[in-house]
């Protein structure tokens, strides 16, 4: 009887303790908020393929850009791997029966709808333009959209993100199954891990940050505002200090993924296992560092950026780290191109450019020029649309049969996996082109001669629909008709494919004791090692 | 799982809490150290109008409370019921709260007008001790559930009472930080 | 008991902070009020939440929160303690 079966009423679901539940409860609510935010982002690439601002107003086209920002990062990103596969993975993976605190999982899951509730709210009401990061004195002052409600939306979800972290890191230290030290962890629990500690540390800061936005709106005392004594470098740091160390919150567990796919598709072990969990702390922990460089033309002083400057080139180091070890998995191993591995691939590539782009921007002289341009736009796209939502849609393919016991199919899967990969690379390479040209940011309408550049990205933008309109369509599909998946189809080696797919509601019929460390693969692909027995 | 590792889980997942609780706190205290840095004057002329011996005496209140709620967490411990105790840190909070209203009433027409520094001084004052307040409340409720539920807790089961305890004292410690900040600004000078 | 102890010492260094606060020490005052904070809550959290008998995992959630702060406060000075003021004619500041 797998967790599947053991109700089929919806209130079976909305009253579940199951962490498996709560992670598809979870899946349904972000893929909602993912087509929101790209309807917003198809708006905007519908404008910007002719230099005129003829599709809509700026006042229009700035609520556009900012709730496709807020939505994205904090409706979509950020709960994505975490809430998804991590609450449906983490117990699994370590050999639990649950997360450690299973009614605040499902009370993270309804937090995180009633903020979405607020922020669709503000939506309908209007709309805001601000931007999502709120800069002030514009969303303090000037601004008169429905700040204090799209505010209200992120401040209420921030607290599903503590308690999804808060259960992530207790289950982790406290859960494990017999035999399983922290170095036999698999890297997606040390990935999703780390994130939660960051997850735990910075996210109070924004919600208090985002409450003095709405306290100043509605007091006008005058903290953020020059004028009366404030300082609008205030709210920025204190808005980054979440805000960078938010980026890793959507990276690291991507990585994670990438770090079960490969050694699996490659049928070889992980290279340099240690470093790699080292990387995931070493990522997290000077993500916290690093804040300044979004305020290096803010009026912050030279010598902070410097220091920020110095940091923010460090931590690309752990990163590098990361794909060299991911590229030496692949070296002399049996390479399957299933539709997961094509996302892991696309994954490491695009990952790779949207990182060492980073380093351009953490240049502080090239910052000057390239900062708030089409650059920085695509810089973080790379790394978190070509990174991060691949690797989502990676992992989702390559857990599929385990999350509902059906296999998607592999053709459609390799396709749309090609087709996001091209589409991706068509909407976002020109914009590096386009901000190295000089082209800003937030504006609806440009000088002509951009106007090649950005057809290209709007075409690139319309492929790339296509391609994630695949996935929706034939997983659905397959829930019905795809075919029934054994327990462990990809021959892997973690202890969520020892138990049946689906699971059971309790995860394993024995409690699992782990004798060995993760991804004991060979060449040979009938040879795999599990961690029991 | 047994008794002991649900404990165990239940009070680390409340430190953890906790730790999250001190970096909300964290961009207030970062505004009142920029806020007084940039106007000290108006700082030290806010907290010459603060009631000192109110405040002193909700200070040595609240530290009371955290007192009788340690005694219920050695009751509980003890197989004994805490319900005496956690009454009394009950009682000591509301007594608190009570005080700390008085204040802000008989405060509010000095913050209403003031201007400049004085305001982000007003400002910062009922936006923490408030924050504070409303984290006080909180702590009430989860005080008057324990005291309410006492006869369950025995010595092998009073998970609740600590964690319950490990919440009570955070909010007592952010208090004492506040206290000096608000209240003790060159009181020689008063 | 170990907990009315505790009491009394915090207590005593409530008055020690009260009554140094009418010494004119200028800028010291406030360090010593903060370094007497700090004395009290190391009084509550190894007294009263336990922390004397707890594991290394508990304390060090315990001090992560003050430590990440240090990192908020640490870094931004080095823009908010190193700017430079050019103020415009006009302005009063």
């Amino acid at each position: 009887m797998s967790y599947l079966s053991e109700g089929y009423s919806l209130r079976s679901w909305l009253t579940t303790h199951d962490h498996k539940r709560i992670g598809v409860l979870y899946m349904v609510a972000i893929t909602a908020f993912f087509f929101l935010g790209g309807a917003a982002a198809a708006l905007m690439r519908l404008e910007l393929a002719t230099p005129a601002g003829d599709v809509v107003s700026a006042e229009t086209y700035n609520k556009l850009f900012t709730i496709h920002g807020v939505i994205m990062v904090w409706f979509f990103l950020i709960p994505s791997i975490p809430s998804v596969l991590g609450n449906f993975l983490v117990p699994l993976m370590i050999g639990a029966r649950d997360m450690a605190f299973p009614r605040l999982n499902l009370a993270s899951w309804y937090i995180y709808v009633l903020g979405g509730l607020f922020t669709v709210a503000a939506l309908v009401a209007g709309g805001v333009d601000t931007g999502w990061t709120f800069y002030t004195p514009y969303s303090t002052t000037f601004s008169d959209t429905n700040v204090i409600l799209v505010i209200v939306g992120v401040f209420v979800t921030g607290f599903s993100s503590i308690l999804t972290g808060l259960n992530i890191v207790v289950t982790v230290h406290k859960l494990r199954a017999p035999g399983l030290t922290w170095f036999r962890l698999p890297l997606f629990v040390w990935a999703n891990y780390a994130t939660s500690l960051i997850l735990l540390l910075a996210t109070p800061v924004l919600a208090m940050t985002l409450a003095l936005v709405a306290l100043e709106r509605l007091f006008h005392i005058g903290i953020f505002d020059p004028a009366l004594g404030g300082d609008p470098l205030l709210f920025q740091h204190l808005f980054w200090f979440y805000s960078h160390p938010a980026v890793y919150i959507m990276v690291l567990p991507a990585m994670g993924v990438a770090s079960e796919i490969i050694p699996c598709f490659a049928r070889r072990p992980v290279f340099g296992y240690r470093f790699m969990a080292y990387a995931i702390l070493g990522i997290a922990s000077l993500g916290f560092l690093v804040w300044g460089h979004h305020m290096f033309v803010s009026g912050q002083s030279m010598y902070a950026g410097i220091v920020f400057s110095m940091l923010s080139f460090l931590v690309a180091i752990p990163s590098a780290i990361k794909v060299f070890n991911w590229t030496a998995t692949l070296y002399k191993g049996s390479i399957v191109f299933g539709a997961p591995m094509l996302y892991a691939l696309g994954f490491v590539g695009l990952f790779t450019i949207g990182g060492l782009t980073g380093l351009f921007l953490a240049s502080l002289a090239l910052d000057v020029h390239l900062t708030d341009t089409y650059f920085v736009i695509a810089h973080f796209h790379y790394i978190m649309v070509g990174g991060s939502v691949m690797a989502y849609l990676g992992g989702i393919h390559f857990w599929w049969p385990k999350i509902c016991g059906r296999m998607y199919p592999e053709m459609l899967g390799r396709i749309a996996a090609l087709t996001i990969f091209f589409g991706f690379n068509l909407t976002f390479f020109p914009q590096y082109l386009l901000g190295w040209l000089g082209m800003p940011r937030r504006y609806h309408e440009y000088p002509p001669e951009f106007q090649l550049l950005n057809l290209f990205s709007s075409a690139g933008a319309a492929v790339l629909a296509v391609g994630y309109f695949l996935p929706l369509a034939y997983l659905g599909w397959s829930l019905f008709f795809g075919k029934t998946a054994s327990s462990n189809p990809w021959q892997a080696t973690g202890l969520e494919w020892q138990t049946a797919s689906p699971p059971p509601q309790h995860n394993f019929e024995q409690e699992p004791s782990v004798e060995r460390g993760p991804y004991q693969y060979s060449v040979r692909s009938n040879e795999y090692g599990s961690q029991v027995r | 799982m047994s008794t002991a590792a649900r404990s165990d889980n239940a009070l680390f997942g409340m430190w953890a809490f906790l730790a999250t609780e001190v970096l909300f706190f964290g961009p207030l205290f970062f505004g009142y150290v920029h806020a007084r840095l940039a106007q000290p004057d108006a700082f030290v002329s806010g907290s010459h109008h603060m009631h000192i011996v109110l405040g002193t005496l909700n200070t040595a209140i609240l530290m009371t409370s955290s007192l009788t709620m340690a005694l219920a967490v050695g009751a509980a411990r003890k197989g004994g019921p805490p319900g005496r105790w956690l009454g009394l840190t009950a009682l000591f909070g509301l007594v608190f709260l009570g005080i700390k209203a008085a204040e802000w009433v008989m405060e509010f027409g000095e913050a209403a007008g003031a201007a400049g520094g004085e305001a982000r001084f007003y400002f910062l004052y009922y936006a923490m001790t408030g924050l504070h307040a409303v984290h006080l409340v909180i702590g009430l409720g989860v005080v008057a559930w324990l005291w309410r539920h006492a006869k369950r807790f025995d010595a092998a089961y009073h998970t609740p009472v600590e964690a319950g305890g490990l919440y009570w004292h955070f909010v007592d410690v952010v208090w004492l930080f506040l206290y000096p900040m608000f209240y003790l600004l060159e009181r020689y000078s008063a | 008991m170990t907990y009315v102890l505790t009491w009394l010492a915090l207590m005593a260094l409530l008055a020690l902070t009260f009554g140094s606060s009418y010494l004119p020490m200028g800028a010291w005052n406030s360090v010593a009020n903060m370094a007497i904070s700090c004395a009290k809550a190391l009084l509550i959290a190894v007294f009263f939440m336990h922390l004397r008998q707890a594991g290394a995992l508990l304390r060090l959630a315990a001090c992560i929160g003050l430590l990440w702060l240090a990192l908020l406060f640490g870094l931004s000075w080095t823009d908010f303690g190193t700017r430079t003021s050019s103020p415009a004619p006009w302005s009063s500041r």
